[in-house]
């Protein structure tokens, strides 16, 4: 393949600006449009899930259009985009779409075509033996997670994103593909508390977390960073100036201070602290987006660290399939699982869950008083059985 | 970290080109980045830019933010992209001897 010679020829990096086309922005989504969708846009009547992954939606014209939505795992390749469009030109006359969450979406316009489209997605399986096209991810059961870049391309990951996603995908591949859940269970992966995507506010949140403050590069950091930039960049005030033994400018780190964000390594290359026993994974749960029934909720650390056990994260995937088994056990209908938790008490969710409270989980940031306990309301559990009788309390 | 030659001395970059040591900087620095840049020829209004960047730097120890940078030299943000086609943080502070811009960019 040659380079593009498109109607304004090769670029040329003498005159950079010649020929140069900018602010043209996207392109408009109407003319990617399938027919059936242009012509009923805006007219939709309802919509019904046929199955796990295939959903109906009918407009007031009487046109009905079908929709399958697999899987798709976000990291792909051009070949792999190839493959897609075939199975768009094959069954849906070139169309296709992704949605919010990675998934792909075909749509057909006749039950045939869907049966057809359904058995050939089925049918397509990488080598190894994984569905290329996992049909599934409708209603009350776990869609795809929203994930981040891991060791795959950023600088600050404090794990990795792609495979712990996979691993945790195969555990809860029969949520994916059933509808077996009191509500919809949002799981969501970043792999630093950058926190890009979904992961403060998902019903299960994974999160890499360092717990070992940064290495400080005396030699460079003047050079290379704006001491200003490093020293406002830190939440907890533990970074001021300093000179180095031959008078060179520098920062110094109040150790005991440091939670440890890598906000400063974000801003300043020479404050390194990635650490491979020191890094690892910690749990948040009971986040919503959605307006429904209840406000939308931050979600909560329920788990501290885990560790990064490389490449299949068997701690994690066990916590949260504990997790989801707990809530698929105990909750109500549509209730997520933060809905679940504020219902039956946090007390009560770490009792079900099985997991164990520890120091780290109560807040001691700025606003923390606000998420202590100002009431007698609470619910006795084991724990605090244990915890009663070890200070020899009442039996 | 591999070096440029400017006039006979060698100067340490990183692999996107921004010199390490803000201090190895000189005009001709500047003007070697501005061929890199498409700049034909770095007028008086680029000297201004570049001047005011380096007094900021040399007096807090950071690049300006957008709008003082707009706000001191008189300069709007269209034109400074006219100067530097690349903008203010890729071209205006890599001319500038600025240490490279970081965080989410």
């Amino acid at each position: 393949m040659g380079l593009s010679l498109g109607k304004n020829g090769q670029y040329n990096p003498d005159k950079p600006t010649e020929d140069r086309i900018t602010d043209i922005g996207p392109r408009h989504f109407w003319q990617y449009f399938p027919p059936a969708i242009q012509k009923n846009y805006g007219k939709w009547d309802h919509h019904e899930i046929l199955e796990p992954g295939i959903l109906v939606h009918v407009s007031e014209t009487g046109d009905k259009v079908f929709t399958v939505r697999c899987g798709g795992c976000r990291f792909m390749t051009v070949e792999n985009v190839r493959e897609i469009c075939d199975i768009a030109d094959k069954y849906c006359n070139g169309f296709v779409r992704f949605t919010t969450r990675n998934n792909i979406e075909f749509i057909v316009d006749s039950p045939e075509k869907l049966e057809a489209l359904k058995n050939d997605l089925l049918s397509r399986k990488h080598v190894s033996g994984s569905y290329k096209f996992p049909i599934g991810g409708t209603g009350a059961g776990v869609t795809n997670i929203v994930h981040t870049q891991g060791y795959i391309h950023c600088h600050t990951p404090a794990t990795d994103a792609s495979s712990m996603v996979k691993s945790v995908m195969d555990s809860l591949f029969d949520y994916f593909t059933g509808m077996t859940l009191p509500a919809q269970v949002r799981v969501s992966m970043a792999c630093c508390l950058n926190m890009c995507g979904a992961v403060h506010c998902s019903d299960i949140a994974l999160l890499g977390y360092h717990r070992k403050p940064p290495v400080i590069d005396h030699e460079y950091i003047d050079a290379l960073c704006e001491l200003p930039l490093v020293i406002a960049a830190c939440p907890v005030g533990a970074i001021s100036p300093a000179k180095t033994e031959s008078g060179k400018k520098t920062v110094k780190i109040k150790e005991e201070r440091c939670m440890f964000c890598g906000n400063c390594y974000t801003m300043c290359q020479a404050v390194p602290l990635s650490d491979k026993l020191g890094d690892g994974v910690t749990i948040l749960a009971g986040g919503k987006l959605s307006n429904r029934i209840s406000e939308p909720k931050f979600s909560k650390v329920v788990v501290p660290w885990l560790p990064n056990n490389f490449p299949r994260f068997p701690e994690v995937v066990e916590h949260v399939k504990k997790i989801i088994e707990a809530y698929a056990a105990n909750a109500n209908k549509y209730e997520r699982i933060g809905d679940w938790a504020e219902r039956i008490g946090w007390e009560k969710f770490f009792e079900k869950c099985g997991l164990p409270f520890t120091e780290h989980l109560i807040d001691d940031y700025r606003l923390a008083y606000d998420t202590f306990r100002t009431s007698t309301q609470f619910k006795y559990t084991e724990a605090a059985w244990a915890v009663s009788k070890s200070v020899g309390g009442i039996d | 970290m591999p070096t440029i030659n400017v006039n006979g001395a060698d100067i340490e970059v990183d692999e996107d080109g921004f010199i390490v040591d803000p201090d190895s900087w000189n005009e001709d620095v500047a003007k070697y980045f501005a061929a890199q840049e498409g700049i034909k020829e770095l007028n008086d209004d680029h000297w201004k830019m570049i001047n005011y960047l380096r007094d900021y730097y040399k007096q807090f120890q950071i690049a300006p933010m957008i709008r003082k940078l707009c706000k001191e030299t008189g300069m709007s943000l269209k034109y400074v992209y006219e100067l530097f086609p690349s903008g203010p943080a890729k071209g205006a502070c890599k001319l500038a001897g600025l240490p490279k811009p970081t965080g989410c960019v």
